[in-house]
């Protein structure tokens, strides 16, 4: 095994108006874990994928030991043995492991002139590279009865048979449990004493000072600065993700007088495995945000409190009523109004029109009577376009015609139709433009001002400090903190939203009150 | 001028062929454009097109009823079998209702339990149906004992071959259906819904429609009217048959996908169904005029479904 000392140089890429890559130029020196830091849209995945070969940088070279070299497809990466573990298995659960170590270049033997598949130096071959990496895995058992840790180290096994000298990590642990994750750093380090040059990216501050040597940030596309973890803070590498912002506030006159009553009571809300013991009020006019990193459970309570997905235990009170079985049909009844975060996916009916996407929901309110025109529903249609500013040509036409924002509006326009009392928004600024995300905030502040109450999911935290009354930190499943957005900073939240010393230590730091968890 | 001959075409390409079609066998089909022929088209397409504007709600809601043949020969049969069983009981008007209603009392309810065991078991409406499709064919057979059971009175059969102002009986049920089932798909929320469903069950479904009630409704429906053609085929024959309507669903669902509906789902019109029911019905005649073998015809028929999804394909793109 030879050491891969891999260097970016000026390495520039841009989608369109966006730049993704700005003049990144770094070292990663072999033998070492480098981590690699940065918020959503930093470019950590464009520079990832480009060293991976997935896509092409605009300008720029790579060096590997001095050569130069340059990817034009994941194959040439490989002959270079840059390999990457994606953070989504690639793993094809009905086969073996030493199947998957292997797939697409399976051993072969003649037998009777024929060529036949070689079992036995899969297995053996197997056998052997696992037991080189420190794991007592039997390769003929099938994939599908591993656990996804397991599953993730057999996906780095995989990556090893190639022999690679540099090794991308794209968020290994995302999926892991605790154990799951010690046994992933020991293989870790166990490569690292190898020598292989690993590239680590994570969203969880503590792995850091676990695995880490050093730590390389990238904001808005650009390359802040690399520092050794020894004696690094986590409040040093927060600072240099998303050094001094200037917030954005909500207009002033904007934060009206919040209603006392609570529309919304969740107590004790648990699904096993996705969330435990939710719970929270929201009052009239109120928005209430919700932090966290991705996979923090904050999709799975909303809908689990609207009913789109069942839950173990725990209460749901709308009203002072309690529900008994939330359904979207009761939940909706109820003034219940819910945006998903994937709206391309699931918040539209991308083959029906514009005007169709706009009265989904609110097809009970325009019609009670079960019969309907399109002249019946066109005030309704209109009133959206108008009110959230829609653009639209002819309403007739498809919806998938529309830019993100134009959608995203569409989303919620439907269900302002339903004339909510509570709208439960996902992710609703993902993938849209500055302006349009502006646009949906003002929406969401003149609601409030008409006594409308939302829950606001997002993962950016100046948005939520930006937008929201009152913010819940979610983590792991549990509400860890509740927040003023007026005395909190966007690295505080982060911070609270990332690890569990790291929040410890900026609660005291700021003063706040910690909730739930310990 | 070919600005507008475009625009016609790409907006009612099958209304556009259907008349070309027709003038054509004007023309050339000896005794085509008769008013006796022009009857017998009629009454042949109106059995099949009875059940075919419920397969259109059932394709645009993402789902497929294959058991239709088999259903139109057992209801037939279940109406023939308590005819004969109780009419001297409780008399022939009475057994005809009770029949009636029974027929299609089992039609529904194994429809809306075809929807039901694919929400429960996700069974496929696909495999739940093909399994229908043997399972009710036999039953129908074990009804009738193999034989035809002709224990109508005669003014019932009079229902299924008779004429009222000069047009055949049936045809007034073929309108009536057709006009329903438009109204119901562009006039009621719950078309509005089974549109939504089969484009995106669960953006309906976030959007708080019970996909699974509109979902079983349709092949509920689809089991009624599938009853109804069987009762009107039994009277038009004079007895119940359990080899009647025997690849019905074949047609059926022809019809369907020549009139524009997609096999995916969330896209199509009872009208475009209207015309493909015309358009199969007029091929199969004309092709009997002009002395096409019936092997033949077998052979058309299949590339005419294969045509119309490479033809819907075409015109997607050309709009």
């Amino acid at each position: 095994m030879t050491a891969g000392r891999i260097e970016v140089s000026g390495l520039r890429k841009a989608f369109g108006p966006t730049v993704a890559l700005d003049d990144v130029s770094h070292v990663f020196e072999p033998g070492r874990v480098h981590a690699l830091m940065g918020k959503n849209g930093s470019g950590k995945s464009t520079l990832v994928k480009a060293l991976s070969g997935a896509l092409q940088p605009d300008a720029g070279r790579m060096f590997i030991n001095g050569r130069e070299v340059s990817f034009s497809s994941p194959a040439d990466a490989f002959a270079n043995r840059v390999v990457t573990v994606h953070q989504e298995l690639s793993l094809v659960p009905e086969l073996s492991v030493g199947e998957n170590i292997f797939l697409g270049r399976l051993p072969f033997r003649q037998r009777l002139g024929i060529s036949t598949l070689d079992w036995n130096k899969v297995h053996t071959d197997a056998r052997r590279l696992l037991e080189d990496m420190g794991l007592d895995i039997d390769p003929r058992r099938p994939v599908s009865s591993l656990s996804v840790g397991r599953q993730q180290v057999i996906e780095i096994a995989k990556a090893m048979a190639f022999d690679p000298t540099v090794l991308l990590l794209d968020e290994p642990t995302s999926a892991l449990a605790r154990a799951e994750v010690e046994h992933l750093f020991a293989l870790v380090r166990r490569l690292r004493e190898r020598g292989v040059t690993m590239i680590y990216i994570t969203h969880r501050m503590s792995e850091l000072f676990d695995i880490a040597d050093t730590c390389t940030v990238l904001r808005d596309g650009r390359l802040v600065g690399s520092i050794e973890m020894e004696g690094a803070t986590t409040d040093r590498i927060v600072g240099m993700m998303f050094g001094d912002v200037a917030r954005a506030t909500r207009p002033a006159g904007e934060a009206e007088q919040i209603g006392g009553d609570v529309v919304l009571s969740v107590r004790n809300l648990t699904r096993r495995g996705a969330f435990e013991d939710v719970s929270f009020d929201l009052r009239r006019g109120e928005i209430l945000g919700m932090a966290g990193m991705l996979g923090a459970g904050r999709t799975e309570v909303l809908r689990a409190i609207f009913g789109a997905d069942g839950f173990d235990g725990g209460e749901i009170v709308v009203d002072g009523m309690p529900v008994k079985q939330p359904t979207p049909q009761a939940m909706r009844q109820l003034g219940i109004g819910y945006t998903p975060e994937n709206r391309k996916e699931v918040g539209l009916v991308q083959m029906l029109s514009i005007h169709d996407n706009l009265c989904l929901a609110s097809l009970p309110v325009i019609a009670p009577s079960g019969f309907i025109t399109r002249s019946r529903e066109a005030p309704y249609v209109s009133r959206q376009i108008e009110e959230l500013s829609i653009k639209v040509g002819d309403p007739m036409l498809p919806v998938s015609t529309l830019s993100g924002g134009n959608q995203q509006k569409i989303v919620i326009g439907n269900w302002l139709n339903t004339r909510p009392k509570v709208m439960f928004l996902d992710e609703p600024s993902r993938g849209i433009d500055v302006q349009a995300k502006q646009q949906v905030f003002e929406i969401m502040w003149r609601e409030a001002r008409l006594g409308i109450s939302s829950v606001f999911v997002s993962t950016e935290a100046e948005e939520l400090l930006e937008v929201c009354d009152r913010i819940l930190v979610m983590r792991a499943g549990r509400i860890v903190a509740e927040v003023d957005p007026s005395t909190t900073s966007i690295s505080d939240l982060y911070g609270l939203c990332m690890e569990e010393h790291a929040a410890e230590d900026i609660v005291e730091d700021a003063g706040m009150t910690a909730t739930g968890d310990q | 001028m070919t600005g507008f001959i475009r625009t016609a075409f790409t907006r009612y390409p099958m209304e556009i062929i259907l008349a070309l079609l027709y003038i054509y066998l004007s023309f050339e089909a000896p005794g085509f454009f008769t008013v006796n022929n022009q009857l017998n088209v009629l009454r042949n397409i109106t059995m099949q097109g009875i059940i075919a504007f419920g397969m259109t709600m059932v394709i645009i809601s993402g789902e497929i009823d294959l058991s239709v043949g088999s259903g139109v020969a057992l209801a037939g049969c279940v109406i023939a079998w308590i005819c004969g069983e109780y009419t001297d009981a409780i008399g022939a008007p009475a057994a005809v209702i009770i029949g009636a209603v029974v027929a299609i009392a089992i039609q529904v309810t194994l429809g809306v339990l075809t929807g039901r065991v694919r929400q429960w078991f996700s069974v496929p409406t696909f495999i739940t149906t093909l399994a229908l499709l043997t399972m009710l064919r036999g039953a129908a057979n074990l009804i009738t004992g193999g034989f035809p059971l002709a224990t109508f009175p005669s003014w019932f059969t009079t229902l299924g071959s008779g004429f009222f102002y000069g047009v055949p009986i049936p045809v007034y049920v073929f309108v009536v259906v057709f006009a329903v089932t438009h109204f119901i798909m562009k006039f009621t929320s719950f078309g509005r819904s089974v549109y939504a469903v089969g484009g995106n069950p669960e953006a309906a479904r976030l959007s708080g429609i019970n996909i699974w009630f509109v979902k079983s409704a349709t092949l509920g429906i689809t089991g009624a009217l599938t009853a109804i053609s069987g009762i009107l085929i039994a009277a038009q024959i004079g007895s119940g048959n359990a080899t009647a309507a025997s690849g019905w669903e074949l047609d059926v669902i022809a019809a369907v996908i020549i009139g524009g509906t997609s096999l995916f789902g969330g896209k199509g019109r009872i009208w475009g169904t209207f015309i493909g029911v015309l358009f199969l019905g007029f091929v199969v005649n004309g092709m009997t005029l002009l002395n096409v073998s019936e092997y033949w015809q077998y052979v058309v028929r299949g590339a005419l479904i294969l045509g119309a999804v490479l033809f819907n394909y075409v015109l997607e793109k050309l709009r």
